[in-house]
């Protein structure tokens, strides 16, 4: 943990840390939409209830993020969590709705 | 009233949990916890908490209820750590003031 | 990293922990004063007598005045917000911003005459409530940095959970006799584990207090980001009446007033007024909440200018939005009773105690061995743990004690306060930076939770000598000044246990010099 940490190891850990924020807040705004669109409540309710879980869902990917095996295991996984959502979300909707791609 | 029953429940269940860990258990008996003792505590410890739980869903409701009840636990824990560390015996006397306290403001 | 799951969490735990700590201890440290915010601000005004009950016609006739003021102050103001006056606090408070990004402007104002209440200017508990969610920066900048700080000890309390073998056994155990890493430890393990519940309740609540800010995503999906159409259809608030860009007059308010106190069987708490010289302005009575947990605050919306009833908003809220408005109620505990308020409290300074004791533990773990120079990140965090743990409670003294040394009728009076805050918490924090140079840590440590004490000692002196006279009630302001005093105990206890703490190294001496009755360290 200490002073010795080599450049690769530094290089392991900020791609973790970039991972982790991006990855995590960007599969949260994705589920956010997506049960926000689909959840059957009223409109207000849906969005509600999806804003509300949505902080529960960041932490569980940043966890993940940390937890995987490796760099590499890590993307794999958010980079598919990702895809998943944006595909339901198509599905759910006709379209990829705000800036990606219509 | 209800952060007095459940606190005073809630003390006593925890100070039960707690001297079922070995070490604590010496800071009051001269030896270990033997096996049916250490259950016998643990028991008595859940139910204590059990009941304090029952008693503030029983006196507030579903929604005050749970907030009162991990207040004043969260209270009596820390009342109890801080014994435990700075004066151990001072629990037997405590212990029997938590069931004054209990009865007294349950009935009050 | 590549290790187990319970490694790479411990892992995270450090060092997410260590890079949002500073903020977290001083968010924990406000938002545990803001419990008592109407108390702090009721001492810093000692001038205010409180009142018996304020009728209908009295508050009626207080909203005619603060209208009047706000016309021939504030007309171009897009909005006016009108704080009733209550027994506890019977002042008339106006805010109102003429242009966007500018401070808004603010004023006390007599119930009874509408004149300017003759007492000290004072940002009083408010500072330090804005200080928890803004951190005295532009409020778009403190509440995200705040935000991610909030997400990321989210972060730190599940990876503290898993990293936990035995939560059991350490949630009573805080050994006092052992070197100082387990001390620290323990202190971290005891308060982090005890109130538990409450860390997580009030992370992730104080999360969802600003939700729509920080995950706009489902509001921009589902309402094209018309986040007042959202609130509105949530039922938190009143539709929304654009303006009509024709000019109108304002109707007398104090009929409002009156019908509004005869809808809602709740104290009246505020007025705001929207677009107060267009003909479609909107007058919002917003009322205490009712008691529960839920922040709901009922509305009354009047038509401006013809003081008719558009919308009334009193419960009824669907069950989503039910748990939005309770989460945001358990994070700021309105509905506490002094019993209770005073357990959130205590969990609060838990709160405090987990996080600082946490940043301390970094450095504890981590002390140089004898002999060796300390590297340049271990001084770095010692000198910022110093500077926050120790500084900002010393501004929060500093801010008290200004609050009764400088003249009433100052210029500027509540900014001076606001520079004695932050003067002294940078104080402290250089000159605990500048002690590293040739003190050693727990001789730095000690001097400055003492200075700590000290301060708070003085606040209370200076409130006893230069404001006795003043007191409404002298009951309440010894009860407080008790408090501040118990505050000065409690630095000065921990200064002293600080000093007491042996280093490891001189501990590891010692023990192998009384080698022959080896003690068993029972992990």
């Amino acid at each position: 943990m200490s002073g010795s940490l080599t450049l690769a190891k530094r290089a392991a850990v900020a791609g973790r840390v970039v991972l982790a924020v991006g990855g995590g807040y960007g599969i949260a705004a994705l589920a956010t939409i997506l049960l926000s669109l689909t959840l059957p409540l009223p409109r207000a309710e849906a969005v509600t209830a999806a804003t509300l879980a949505s902080f529960a869902v960041m932490v569980g990917v940043v966890v993940v993020a940390f937890a995987a095996r490796s760099l590499g295991r890590a993307a794999a996984i958010l980079g598919g969590l990702a895809l998943a959502l944006a595909l339901a979300l198509r599905l759910a909707t006709g379209s990829f709705p705000f800036g990606f791609g219509s | 009233m209800t952060l007095l029953v459940a606190g005073g429940l809630g003390f006593l269940g925890l100070a039960a949990l707690c001297l079922s860990l070995g070490r604590h258990h010496q800071a009051l008996w001269p030896s270990p916890p033997t096996r049916p003792r250490v259950l016998g505590l643990r028991a008595a410890g859940w139910t204590l908490v059990a009941l304090s739980l029952a008693a503030a869903l029983h006196f507030d409701g579903g929604a005050f209820g749970p907030v009162h009840w991990l207040g004043s636990l969260i209270g009596a824990a820390l009342l109890l750590v801080v014994t435990l560390s700075y004066r151990p015996r001072a629990l037997v006397w405590m212990a029997a003031l938590a069931v004054v306290v209990t009865f007294g403001a349950a009935l009050a | 990293m590549k290790q187990g799951f319970r490694q790479s969490m411990a892992w995270l735990h450090t060092w997410s922990g260590l890079v949002v700590g500073w903020v977290l201890f001083a968010v924990f440290v406000t938002g545990t004063a803001t419990y008592y915010r109407a108390e702090i601000s009721r001492w810093m005004q000692p001038e205010l007598h409180r009142q018996a009950a304020i009728g209908p016609e009295a508050l009626a006739h207080a909203a005619d005045l603060a209208v009047a003021h706000l016309e021939a102050h504030a007309g171009e103001a897009r909005s006016w917000f009108i704080g009733l006056p209550t027994p506890e606090r019977p002042l008339v408070e106006l805010f109102w911003r003429t242009r966007p990004g500018t401070a808004p402007d603010h004023v006390l104002l007599d119930p009874r005459t509408g004149a300017p209440a003759a007492m000290r200017a004072t940002k009083g508990g408010d500072l330090l409530y804005r200080f928890h969610f803004e951190l005295h920066l532009p409020p778009l900048w403190g509440r995200w940095i705040v935000g991610i700080c909030a997400m990321v000890m989210l972060v730190a309390l599940v990876s503290g959970i898993v990293t936990h073998r035995r939560i059991f056994s350490d949630f009573f155990t805080l050994r006092r006799d052992k070197a100082a890493q387990r001390g620290w430890l323990d202190a971290h393990n005891v308060s982090g584990v005890l109130a538990l519940p409450f860390h997580l309740m009030i992370t992730y609540t104080g999360v969802v207090t600003l939700a729509i800010m920080y995950m706009p995503w489902g509001v921009t999906a589902a309402y094209k980001g018309d986040q007042f159409a959202y609130f509105a259809e949530t039922g938190q608030i009143t539709k929304a009446r654009p303006a009509a860009g024709q000019p109108g007059t304002l109707a007398p308010v104090g009929p409002m007033v009156a019908r509004a106190l005869a809808t809602i069987p709740e104290p009246l708490e505020r007025l705001v007024v929207s677009n107060p010289r267009d003909a479609n302005s909107t007058v919002v009575a917003v009322f205490e909440e009712p008691h529960g947990l839920s922040h709901e605050h009922p509305q009354v919306a009047f038509a401006g200018t013809s003081g008719t009833i558009v919308e009334v908003l009193s419960g009824g809220l669907r069950p989503a939005a039910k748990t939005f408005t309770t989460m945001v109620g358990l994070h700021e505990a309105h509905f506490a009773g002094p019993a209770l308020r005073v357990l959130f409290f205590l969990c609060g300074l838990m709160g405090c105690a987990m996080v600082g004791s946490g940043l301390v533990l970094w450095t504890v773990a981590r002390l140089p061995k004898a002999g060796t120079a300390t590297g340049f990140g271990w001084r770095l965090v010692h000198t910022l743990n110093i500077g926050t743990i120790a500084g900002l409670p010393g501004g929060i003294a500093a801010y008290l004690i200004a609050n009764r040394l400088l003249p009433a009728d100052l210029a500027g009076r509540s900014e001076r306060e606001v520079q004695a805050f932050f003067g002294v918490w940078i104080l402290v924090a250089a000159a605990g930076a500048a002690a590293n140079a040739w003190l050693a840590p727990r001789q730095a440590w000690r001097g400055a939770l003492a200075a700590v004490a000290g301060l708070f000692a003085a606040a209370v002196l200076a409130d006893l000598v230069l404001a006795r006279a003043l007191w409404d009630d002298p009951a309440w302001f010894l009860g407080f000044d008790a408090v501040l005093l118990a505050v000065a105990a409690g630095f000065a206890l921990i200064s002293r246990k600080v000093d007491r703490f042996r280093a490891p190294g001189r501990a590891r001496r010692e023990a192998a010099a009384a080698v022959g009755t080896p003690r068993m360290e029972r992990a």
